[in-house]
């Protein structure tokens, strides 16, 4: 673990990526308490603020402090979006598995599945899914997740099915091991590296979903602190105060960019090649 | 110019390469030189720095390299030569083959383009001109038709072939001094047999100064003058092939030759009784590779299912050892394949007198009876588990009831192939070659199995480690009466441990003989030229 902080480190995209991601993680850990101020609570004379000393990144439409509803949207926005991915990743991880250890006909049936399933864009299937279930952000994390899933089934058989041809898989075979162990304990393990990284990528996709469902008013409602909310929400205010949609899409891209180049790093770093 | 004065010499070279943790010496005061008409073999194992060697000549280091003495040509000292001379040399003055043809080909230029560049690069022929030289030299190296295998691309044509065009190119431009790196390990027996002939009728033809790189003590014996043996980096011993190998003088060359297989040398006395009733009965198994196609037979189109064994038959007493043999797609592996439940076939097995029809009706008896070990350790055990839990499995699922995977059970298996119990919290990749290749000899007979299947089991491991490895695999089968299906391309070393040899070709069993009769007594044409092209075992 050691030696990968230390690979991840000597790149340039590894480290920077690192840094990013652990200032969200400190930001979603400790954010609540870094607020000045309840990021619910209106201050009608403090409206469409520019940053000042008082308000360091500006007031909204109804006086609420940004730089607060910032801190407190971090969970919403950066936690959701990690369980969002990690879910489709375990789903589509273990779907991926399965077919490369099935073979034969039952690995093209779960592909060709998969693969309809994968020509429907995700937003549109997450938005598909979230008008099924209803509003709410646990119902948008379902989606993503969800939607999510196809693509990791794909990568993670074409990585399943070079273990698959090893001969530990055999051995276990040819042991008389039933087909969860093998599946779980003796394949899994040894595809992990490549879905880590798949996943890390994903979380930006999430991220940008996530807003994206929000700001059509299908994810977070107000006033949840939500970042994609606060875009959606300050559109009709550009004009008075641009700050006001420039901080959470600023706070969107950072995590975005955060992620990709952390994914970017651990795929040098877990290859040994390079 | 003095003939005797050597063409390649390296004096005082020694070696380092930057990792990680500091310098690892690869090289350590190499110094050796090879005369016109001269071919020099250099033998060692694994990681000893044969093909450092080879990369320090051909001035091809790692970025990293930190290297001292001097290494020079006909005089031309190559160390301190500038990039512009060395790339006039490389290919012109030094030719080298590699190991496998099937990778130092470029799989998307025909053979003769590459072929042809050389002669263009370095002898400044017009493409025209290179293109029927090149047509020459392959006519040369006993190609039969080679104005088509000029055309042809490298997946089209066989590895010896390919290991012929490679030998062209490298002799292309008359070298004076040509490195072969194991030229002949990644080809079958009999293609290496004639790659040897060949490389000695050229050797003799062009008087180039030859170094020749190889694990195989048989090989170098045929094809060599001189040896130097290396170990560890350092040139333990060098002279002339027959004084060393008759009297080595340094311990190590003395151990490498002691391990080599001898087929006069057996390692197993016993016999099995002639019982009646067989342990393994195969009958008429076959095995057909891909999916019958659906679409094609409704669209007319031929079939393109691909044959891996036709028909075999054959019997096993218990406790036998029954040595199968082959060149590579002969079959073996897939009768191990088969035997062991991993791919579906047709026909009949009968073990222990009860008949199996297919994998259904391989049952957890059947599945504790019959285990099966790999070609290769670095494979067949799952990097991301340790020793403990790999030979935990075949305990848990066969085992005695209610014992389980204990501690003393695992250090009971690991002290059986002569492994300290505390390697049970280590990684497969914390062990060596020959240490991973005891695990899996471990796991296979947890269950206390009655037939083990070794599936080219020591063809991935050095000469010495081999030597042990067959040395624990005879202890073992004393001990616990264990018969063994030894699947190998190495003649000399079947005749050293199995009762009977059956003899695979494209699928087909063709002989099935006692090793005692192999000496003498009528054989199948295909054995007689499997025996012939064998490196004849060393002199004592």
């Amino acid at each position: 673990m050691a030696e990968l902080l230390r690979r991840m480190l000597r790149s340039p995209q590894g480290a920077l990526g690192l840094l990013l991601v652990g200032l969200m993680l400190v930001l979603v850990i400790v954010g609540p308490w870094l607020a000045p101020y309840n990021p619910e609570t209106f201050t009608p004379l403090q409206r469409y603020k520019p940053p000042s000393l008082q308000f360091w990144l500006g007031t909204d439409q109804y006086g609420r402090d940004i730089l607060s509803r910032l801190l407190y949207g971090a969970r919403a926005t950066v936690l959701m979006a990690i369980i969002a991915s990690a879910l489709g990743t375990l789903a589509g991880a273990l779907i991926g598995t399965t077919s490369a250890y099935l073979g034969g006909r039952s690995d093209e049936a779960i592909m060709r599945t998969i693969d309809a399933v994968m020509s429907i864009p995700s937003l549109l299937m997450a938005l598909l899914i979230v008008t099924l279930l209803g509003k709410s952000s646990f119902n948008a994390l379902l989606a993503i997740g969800i939607a999510f899933t196809p693509g990791m089934a794909r990568v993670t058989r074409s990585v399943a099915l070079t273990v698959r041809k090893q001969d530990y898989v055999s051995a276990a075979i040819a042991r008389g091991e039933k087909a969860r162990y093998i599946v779980w304990r003796e394949m899994l393990p040894n595809v992990v590296a490549p879905i880590v990284v798949e996943m890390t990528i994903r979380v930006a996709f999430a991220v940008m979903l996530f807003a994206t469902l929000s700001f059509l008013g299908l994810g977070a409602q107000p006033p949840a602190p939500e970042w994609g909310l606060m875009v959606s929400e300050s559109r009709r205010f550009m004009h008075l105060s641009p700050w006001m949609i420039l901080w959470p899409s600023l706070a969107i891209a950072t995590v975005a960019i955060g992620f990709n180049l952390l994914g970017d790093g651990l795929r040098d770093a877990l290859n040994p090649r390079t | 110019m003095d003939t005797t004065a050597p063409i390649l010499e390296v004096s005082g070279y020694s070696l380092d390469y930057a990792t990680p943790a500091g310098f690892t010496r690869a090289l350590d005061g190499v110094s050796l030189g090879i005369a016109k008409g001269e071919v020099l073999g250099l033998v060692g194992e694994s990681g000893s720095g044969k093909t450092s060697l080879a990369w320090a000549v051909m001035r091809y280091l790692p970025a990293g390299a930190k290297e001292s003495g001097r290494i020079s040509l006909a005089g031309k000292e190559l160390t301190a030569a500038s990039p512009a001379e060395i790339d006039a040399i490389r290919g012109r003055r030094i030719g080298m083959v590699f190991q496998d043809p099937g990778t130092s080909l470029n799989p998307t230029l025909t053979l003769g383009e590459q072929l042809a560049e050389v002669l263009v690069r370095h002898r400044g022929l017009s493409r025209k001109d290179a293109w029927a030289e090149g047509e020459a030299m392959l006519a040369r190296v006993g190609i039969q038709l080679p104005a088509a295998m000029m055309r042809r691309y490298p997946h089209e044509a066989s590895g010896g072939e390919k290991q012929r065009v490679v030998i062209a190119t490298a002799f292309a431009c008359q070298p004076e001094c040509i490195l072969f790196d194991e030229p002949t390990t990644a080809l079958d027996v009999i293609t290496a047999r004639q790659i040897l002939d060949l490389f000695a009728e050229l050797q003799d033809e062009t008087n180039v100064a030859s170094l020749y790189i190889s694990h195989d003590l048989a090989v170098v014996s045929s094809v060599c003058n001189r040896v130097a043996v290396i170990h560890r980096g350092r040139i333990v011993e060098q002279g002339p092939i027959a004084e060393v190998f008759a009297a080595p003088r340094d311990p190590y060359t003395r151990m490498l030759l002691a391990a080599v297989p001898r087929p006069d040398r057996r390692v197993i006395e016993t016999v099995p009784e002639p019982r009646a009733d067989a342990l393994l009965e195969v009958d008429k198994v076959s095995v057909i590779y891909g999916r019958k196609p659906f679409l094609a037979a409704l669209l007319g189109r031929v079939n393109t299912q691909f044959t891996g064994n036709r028909e075999i038959t054959l019997a096993m007493q218990p406790g036998e050892i029954l040595g199968i043999v082959g060149e590579s797609g002969s079959g073996k592996s897939t009768l191990a394949r088969a035997l062991t439940g991993l791919h579906p076939f047709e026909g009949q097995i009968r073990f222990g007198g009860r008949p199996i029809h297919g994998i259904a009706d391989m049952d957890r008896a059947y599945r504790r009876d019959v285990q099966i070990i790999f070609q290769n350790p670095d494979s067949s055990l799952n990097p991301r588990q340790r020793v403990r839990e790999i030979l935990s499995r075949p305990l848990e699922l066969y085992g005695e009831p209610g014992r389980g995977a204990d501690k003393a059970a695992i250090a009971g298996l690991l002290e059986q192939v002569r492994l300290p119990a505390d390697f049970a919290d280590r990684f497969p990749h914390q062990l060596s070659g020959g240490e991973k290749q005891r695990v899996a000899i471990a796991r296979a007979f947890a269950s206390n199995p009655r037939l083990v299947i070794c599936d080219e089991i020591t063809s991935s491991l050095d000469v010495s480690v081999q030597a042990a490895v067959v040395a624990l695999l005879v202890d073992l089968q004393q001990r616990h009466g264990t018969g063994y299906l030894f699947i190998t391309h190495d003649l000399n070393l079947v005749r050293q441990i199995a009762h009977r040899i059956a003899v695979m070709y494209r699928g087909d069993l063709v002989e099935l003989i006692d090793v005692g009769d192999l000496a003498a007594g009528a054989r199948h044409a295909y054995t007689r030229s499997l025996l012939a092209a064998v490196p004849a075992p060393l002199a004592a």
